[in-house]
């Protein structure tokens, strides 16, 4: 009989990096730096300082394995930094972390993240992360290398000495690995970049990208996002497996202190009421002696009973006014709408869901001029999701929304087409992710309507815009139509006719007036529909105390959105009940 | 001799699209907008009676006003007319295909038409259509012509005469030709028909044109005196002007028989006996009312225990075409008719057993005997089983 042996966590992760996206060449240089990066925003978040942040993408030569070039990634951040005693821990221990269930919304969640860049550098290039930090207390900065000891899932700190560092206080990671550089498109560094620039108006970023000109990108607001406090989860929430893991973190208290310790909104009276359900003594029995087929009588017990719901106030936002300007930061705005909704409940977890569209002036069409679908910006705990599209509930949503009711173009049952960028945010101390690379959410009915709620609010505020647009061109159009067309019918009349030239000039006066008529109507409606969107325009300025120019808030234009849909085509109207005579007609 | 009409047209189709554009013009004269009519052709417009035996059009009609936006379509009308004037005028035919390439020539050479070009030739068939619709007018009447496919015919009894536009005469012996087939085109109601004696006993349409070519080739025009049509699926303006005229000239019974299924019964059968909803102004002179429906009929599967198909419900157009017979029930106005109500029961059946029966499968009765569909053709006919 062979032995069993249990491996340690880091073999475990090296022998499975690609559940943690680094499964290919260029995801494995995106998830770096986006291990990096989130974690100098979370860890800049907690300190309370407005994150500073230089990004440097190098290509050093070829790489050590087959068609993958030596890439330099380096990340530095003016966050609290780590004492050096910590560094060993943080890159190159599984599972360490100071965020580690704690029910935040914080971008980290597991302590896998930064440990599992440095064992790819690693495997590929041998040889970890060099880290340099500088805590507030700190003269001098550290500068080391870190390894992850795989047998023993430990940090293994080399060539440590200080270092001058003209920083207060920050962290600096620099990884060299096997990779490829891809910037754009879904999984490219640049629409990571862009989309972390999105979702933190308070971020300042410099980046540099391979030969690419440096971009610097100034911050759209000056206050650190109040992190609320962490939340316990509600029981609903769990499946029996998550329950009795759960449950193996309190240990030794009884059953009853479990249920008020480890949850949320299980009161005095709920106990009781599980309790009723339950054989006797079991809810004092301690926690370590419940066995097995005794958590599942628990489980369905807590079930049967009514909870409260979850509160939402374990929830951050973004808010309107700080995606209304970040968006801005992404290029040449055409116009744009934006909706933070009320956090909500979602199969019993807190969530709220943020959506930002915006037109650009230089996106979206293709090489052959066909309109490309908008781009689309997912994001769950404002990280950008990249990968695997399609099975997100994100994506979901804005596919059975009805686009062409705002105005856009929409191919069946898909992603709308033309120079857009759609931003979803899920901000969810819970969120449920399909898989361990937290590319897709995982979303029930709840939470997508919720969403395509979101989605239909911005599109309703997208169409004041297109629609004022569209009013614009149909003027274009027709005073182009009566001067192109006009002439020919009159012409053609006259020529059947045999009419003299007299009959011909007062008949193109006539057709002139009428058809001048037509189009002071276009006119007008264009003139209401560019006065309705001013006034609007105002009123949301007003709410975000911005300049003017802005957007207005959704509310506002909820109920004017009816008459979107209702412009009908005038000019073929079969008349019922009109007479005519001809051929047999007969009626039974 | 006078032209050659399809029917007795009392109007005087130039005068009258002379009246119509001067009525326009005074209207733009006056700064009013003018307004062009045209009958309503489609399903709900349609009414159908057995008296009359085709369908007809209501009073609904469709109008069309001049505004911003319709005034490309109203200006590309009075082109195309006065083309199609011209035509009349200078007594030149034309297909669809070469009025577009016609107009398309216009436009190149003369800039100022530049604005009303077509992209394609469905949108200048579209104008041409509203034309005849408002005119009441046949498109054949304004010596427009489409390439009417089938209406192949063989018969050892039938004489054609045609006169020509020059005046002259051309006398076709249809028994003549051998297997090469009589086609009739562009007005087969402007022929005079007779017999070469006595009278024919009755006249076939198959809806495959195959395998009316095979009892031609059998010689079922040989042992029996009758006429056999080959339709071609959808009978086209010239098959179905063609019908008419045998029904209306030699006063035979005329047979139709073809597969058994929904498209069938409502395309090709009950657009030759009674027209269609598309083209309600000219179904008096395209339908031949008193065709009945031989086969292949639902007692034919039971009685010679025919190989059917099962309609498969999850293939879109047999799923479609399932629908649209439940559809023809309910709205269309022939298969409501309480006089068809035996084929109304076809329908019926196709929408319940949820099978078709091809016209061919009567080979399978006996492998054996190549003149298998003939014998049951003419038993059929002998035992009057028809609808
Ligand atoms: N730039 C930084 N500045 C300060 N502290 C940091 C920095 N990067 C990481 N840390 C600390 O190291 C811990 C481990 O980071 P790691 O990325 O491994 O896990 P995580 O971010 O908590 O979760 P995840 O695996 O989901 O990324 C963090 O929880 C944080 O406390
Ligand atoms: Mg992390």
């Amino acid at each position: 009989m062979s032995k069993i042996t249990s491996s340690s966590t880091a073999e475990y992760f090296a022998k499975n990096l690609q559940q943690v996206g680094f499964s290919s060449p260029s995801k494995a240089v995106l998830t770096t730096l986006k291990e990096a990066v989130d974690n100098s925003l979370d860890a800049c978040e907690d300190a309370g300082i407005l994150p500073e942040l230089e990004v440097e993408i190098t290509k050093l030569g070829p790489g050590h394995t087959r068609n993958t070039d030596l890439v330099q990634i380096a990340v530095e951040d003016n966050g609290p930094g780590l004492d050096p005693e910590e560094l060993a821990k943080v890159f190159g221990e599984y599972l360490a972390s100071s965020k580690f269930g704690r029910g935040r919304c914080s971008r980290g969640q597991q302590g896998i993240g930064i440990s599992a860049a440095t064992t790819w550098a690693q495997l590929t290039n041998a040889s970890g992360v060099k880290v340099i930090s500088k805590t507030k207390n700190m003269r001098k900065a550290v500068s080391a290398v870190i390894d992850v000891d795989i047998k023993g899932n430990r940090g293994l700190v080399k060539k440590k000495e200080t270092v001058d560092w003209d920083k207060s206080h920050g962290l600096r990671v620099e990884f060299r690995i096997d990779g490829r550089i891809v910037l754009n498109g879904d999984g490219g560094l640049l629409t990571y970049l862009e989309g972390t620039t999105l979702v933190n108006p308070h971020l300042s970023m410099r980046y540099k990208l391979i030969d690419q000109e440096p971009v610097n990108i100034e911050r759209v607001a000056n206050e650190v996002p109040d992190i609320p406090a962490a939340t316990l989860p509600h029981p609903h929430t769990m499946k029996l497996g998550e329950f009795m893991t759960h449950a193996g973190l309190y240990g030794k208290i009884s059953l009853e202190n479990f249920f008020k310790k480890g949850f949320s909104r299980v009161s005095d009276t709920s106990i009781k009421e599980i309790a009723k359900k339950l054989p006797k003594g079991l809810m004092v029995k301690n926690l370590m002696t419940v066995k097995e087929d005794e958590f599942k009588k628990i489980y369905t017990a807590m079930h049967e009973v009514e909870l409260v719901a979850p509160s939402t106030r374990s929830v951050l936002t973004v808010g309107e006014e700080g995606l209304s300007k970040s968006i801005q930061r992404l290029g040449e705005v055409d116009f744009f709408s934006v909706v933070t909704r009320k956090p909500t409940i979602c199969d019993f977890k807190p969530v709220v869901v943020e959506v930002a569209i915006a037109r650009f002036k230089d996106r979206g069409n293709g090489p052959d001029g066909h309109e490309q679908p908008a781009q689309l910006l997912r994001f769950a705990n404002r990280v950008p999701l990249q990968f695997d599209k399609g099975a997100c509930a994100i994506t979901r949503a804005v596919e059975t929304v009805n686009w062409r009711t705002y105005g856009l173009n929409q191919p069946k049952d898909s992603v709308p087409t033309g120079p857009f960028v759609f931003a979803i945010s899920v901000t969810s101390p819970f969120i449920k992710f399909k898989n361990a690379s937290k590319e897709t959410i995982d979303g029930g009915d709840d939470l997508i309507e919720e969403i395509r709620r979101a989605l239909m609010q911005a599109g309703q505020k997208l169409s004041r815009h297109i629609r004022a647009e569209g009013k614009a061109a149909d003027l274009e159009r027709k005073i182009s139509h009566i001067e192109k067309f006009g002439p020919i019918l009159v012409e053609g009349l006259a020529r059947i006719v045999g009419a003299p030239k007299s009959r011909i000039e007062k008949a193109q006066e006539g057709l002139r007036k009428l058809l001048g008529r037509d189009a002071s109507h276009a006119e007008k409606d264009l003139e209401e529909a560019t006065s309705k969107l001013q006034i609007l325009k105002a009123r949301e300025a007003k709410k975000l105390g911005l300049p003017d120019d802005e957007e207005l808030p959704s509310e506002a234009v909820v109920e004017e959105h009816e008459n979107a849909a209702a412009d009908t085509p005038d000019d073929e109207t079969p008349a019922k009940g009109t007479k005519k005579s001809a051929g047999t007609r007969k009626k039974k | 001799m006078a032209k050659a009409r399809i029917r007795e047209l009392t109007k005087d189709i130039p005068k009258e699209a002379k009246i119509l554009c001067d009525t326009m013009l005074a209207d733009l004269e006056k700064a009013k907008r003018p307004v062009l009519e045209a009958v309503k052709c489609a399903l709900d417009n349609s009414f159908y009676s057995p008296k009359v035996g085709y369908l007809t059009p209501g009073d609904k009609v469709v109008k069309t006003e001049l505004n911003v936006s319709s005034v490309q379509k109203m200006a590309r009308t009075i082109f195309l007319l006065e083309v199609l004037l011209g035509n009349l005028k200078s007594g030149a035919v034309n297909t669809k295909r070469e009025i577009y390439y016609i107009s398309k020539g216009l436009m190149k050479s003369n800039p100022t038409y530049k604005a009303l070009d077509f992209d394609d030739q469905p949108e200048s068939d579209a104008v041409i259509d509203f034309i005849c619709d408002m005119l009441e007018v046949y498109r054949e009447e304004m010596n427009c012509f489409a390439n009417d496919r089938g209406g192949q015919t063989y018969s050892k009894n039938l004489v054609v005469t045609e006169t020509l536009s020059d005046g002259t005469t051309a006398v076709v012996d249809v028994g003549s030709l051998g297997t090469t087939p009589f086609q009739p085109k562009n007005k087969p109601q402007t022929f005079r028909l007779k017999p070469k004696k006595g009278k024919v006993d009755f006249c076939l349409v198959v809806e495959s044109e195959g395998t009316a070519n095979t009892l031609v080739t059998n010689g079922m025009h040989r042992r029996h005196n009758c006429i056999i049509i080959g339709a071609q699926g959808v009978p086209s303006n010239g098959v179905r002007g063609w019908c008419k005229t045998i029904e209306d000239q030699l006063k035979v019974p005329m047979f139709f028989y073809g597969d058994l299924d929904a498209y069938t019964l409502q395309n090709i059968f009950r657009t030759l006996k009674a027209g269609s909803a598309a083209s309600l102004i000219r179904n008096s002179d395209f339908s031949a009312p008193d065709v009945k429906f031989l086969g292949v009929l639902p007692d034919d599967v039971k009685r010679y225990d025919l190989l059917c198909y099962s309609v498969n419900e999850r293939d879109v157009a047999e799923a479609r075409s399932l629908k649209k017979a439940k559809d023809a029930l309910e709205n269309d106005p022939f298969f409501r008719d309480k006089k068809n109500s035996d084929l109304a029961d076809i329908l019926h059946w196709l929408v319940k057993e949820k099978k078709r029966c091809e016209q061919q499968a009567v080979f399978s009765v006996d492998p054996k005997d190549p003149l298998i569909l003939e014998k049951v053709i003419v038993d059929k006919i002998k035992r009057k089983s028809y609808v």
